[in-house]
């Protein structure tokens, strides 16, 4: 099925009916655990992403400005972006791109620095203190990598998981947001570089929940890294240029001899 | 070793202080630098790790931050305060340094230069200490603020580390006679005489001067 080249996961919420086959495949097929959580009205559950928890389908009531109510259903996860923060700012090379295009994790050269976790526009990261590492979706790398569908894909009864070429399935998008009409959007194609996860949003990308409507790398990190970085070692490399040019140029500053002959004199030596 | 007549500038709390301060500043720009740099993580291999270098760069950090408490107390009556208009004459000749100036402001226990420098060691010591103690404990924290810790502290890292190199030329071979201040903490006349002479003078007008080979009950040190 899958060749090494880019690939995207396609999640079209329409023909999603929030069955969480796919939180449990994710679950079982990369061992996480599932731990114990409080029943707080929703059945959005676990609550949240976690170390344990690499994809959720988070829950929403929605009421638009027709007074329709829908019951929204959006799976959750890292989206694989080509201009991808985490890797970006991983000083240890943990967090790559692998020939598929999506982001991989390399679990041993993880340092537990956390600094992915603030480097995110999704908040995909989550760090397991017990461990000292960071964890995260890699859409199931090895299953890609042996002709597999990643576990969630492979679990989803509806359809509303599937995964291809890059081209086929961003054109797929479209035809069924042309089929859907109204406000149907393609969402991941348009920042970033392209994400490798692709939605399918019935509503406009503000009405949902922890999703950000124009997501790109935080400027924190373009500070950091595209301007600070490279100036550290010109600023370095600078002053120990001018050091060297002062030295031949101008000459040290030695004690002035009329100091020193003074001094003899006044302490009569 | 002293000679007769050798000048005491320094004590040896203040040299301890001062080599704790450049010990663990130098090893945490060597690790820093092990994790800013991917070409760099091999420094990490003397470290067991990376895993190992980062620990090596939070608790230096803590000796760090410990020798820039003690150094802010010990020398900020004497290079944290400007005294006018002795400072801004010797900021306006730069000092003497870049080009020729006929009679240098005279400058005091530390010069308006120094001052800065020190002033700008406090400051953005304090930055890399309170943004790295964040970055070590980022959980909880709000996002907004986590995010700007990670700039703010490679700022503070390219100015200290430009300033790294301007203090080691000017303390070595950038003007002659300065090391062994923080070494033995012996200087020559002649030395005291051009780089500090209001120093020198108020030092030897209240008879505290502490001369190698003299008898000095009045001699103070920190």
């Amino acid at each position: 099925m899958m060749s090494a080249s880019e690939v995207i996961k396609l999640i079209d919420t329409t023909r999603c009916t929030a069955c969480r086959g796919c939180q449990v495949a994710c679950k079982q097929w990369n061992e996480l655990p599932g731990l114990r959580t409080k029943n707080r009205g929703s059945y959005q559950n676990p609550p949240d992403l976690g170390w344990n928890t690499w994809t959720l389908i988070r829950f929403q009531e929605h009421v638009n400005e027709k007074g329709t109510f829908k019951w929204l259903f959006r799976k959750d996860g890292c989206m694989h972006c080509t201009d991808a923060g985490c890797v970006k700012v991983c000083p240890s090379g943990a967090l790559y791109h692998t020939e598929y295009g999506t982001v991989g994790i390399k679990k041993n050269l993880c340092i537990g620095c956390k600094e992915c976790i603030a480097a995110c526009p999704f908040e995909i990261p989550r760090y397991n203190s017990r461990t000292d590492k960071i964890t995260k979706c890699d859409l199931c790398l090895t299953r890609l990598q042996a002709n597999q569908q990643p576990a969630c894909v492979k679990s989803c009864p509806t359809g509303a998981l599937s995964i291809g070429p890059k081209d086929k399935m961003i054109a797929a998008a479209y035809d069924r947001v042309k089929v859907l009409g109204g406000d149907a959007n393609v969402y991941g194609d348009k920042f970033l570089g392209g994400t490798h996860v692709l939605y399918v949003l019935s509503e406009k990308p503000e009405v949902y929940d922890k999703l950000p409507k124009n997501p790109s790398i935080p400027l924190s990190v373009t500070v950091w890294k595209d301007w600070l970085k490279p100036l550290s070692w010109i600023a370095g490399g600078g002053v120990i240029a001018g050091s060297l040019l002062h030295y031949i140029l101008h000459g040290p500053k030695r004690p002035y001899p009329e100091a020193d002959q003074g001094d003899h004199a006044e302490r009569g030596e | 070793m002293p000679e007769k007549g050798m000048i005491k500038a320094t004590d040896l709390f203040e040299r301890v202080v001062h080599w704790m301060l450049a010990g663990s500043c130098i090893l945490l720009f060597i690790t820093g630098l092990g994790m800013m740099f991917r070409e760099l993580n091999f420094i990490g291999s003397f470290m067991g790790g990376l895993v190992g270098l980062k620990y090596v760069h939070n608790f230096t950090g803590i000796i760090f931050i410990v020798s820039l408490i003690l150094a802010t107390r010990m020398w900020w009556r004497e290079a944290g305060r400007f005294e006018f208009p002795d400072d801004l004459e010797w900021i306006k000749q730069a000092g003497g340094y870049l080009w020729h100036v006929d009679h240098v402001a005279e400058a005091g226990k530390y010069n308006a230069g120094q001052k800065m420098f020190f002033l700008t060691v406090v400051g953005c010591g304090a930055l890399m200490g309170v943004t790295g103690l964040i970055m070590w404990f980022p959980m909880g924290l709000p996002m907004g603020l986590v995010r700007w810790m990670y700039p703010l502290h490679a700022f503070g890292f390219v100015v200290l580390f430009a300033f790294f190199f301007v203090h080691l030329y000017l303390g070595t071979i950038g003007s002659p006679g300065s090391l062994p201040a923080m070494l033995n903490g012996w200087v020559t006349r002649a030395w005291a005489k051009t780089q500090h002479p209001k120093w020198l003078k108020e030092m030897e007008a209240a008879g505290k001067l502490e001369v190698y080979g003299e008898e000095n009950k009045e001699a103070v040190s920190h």
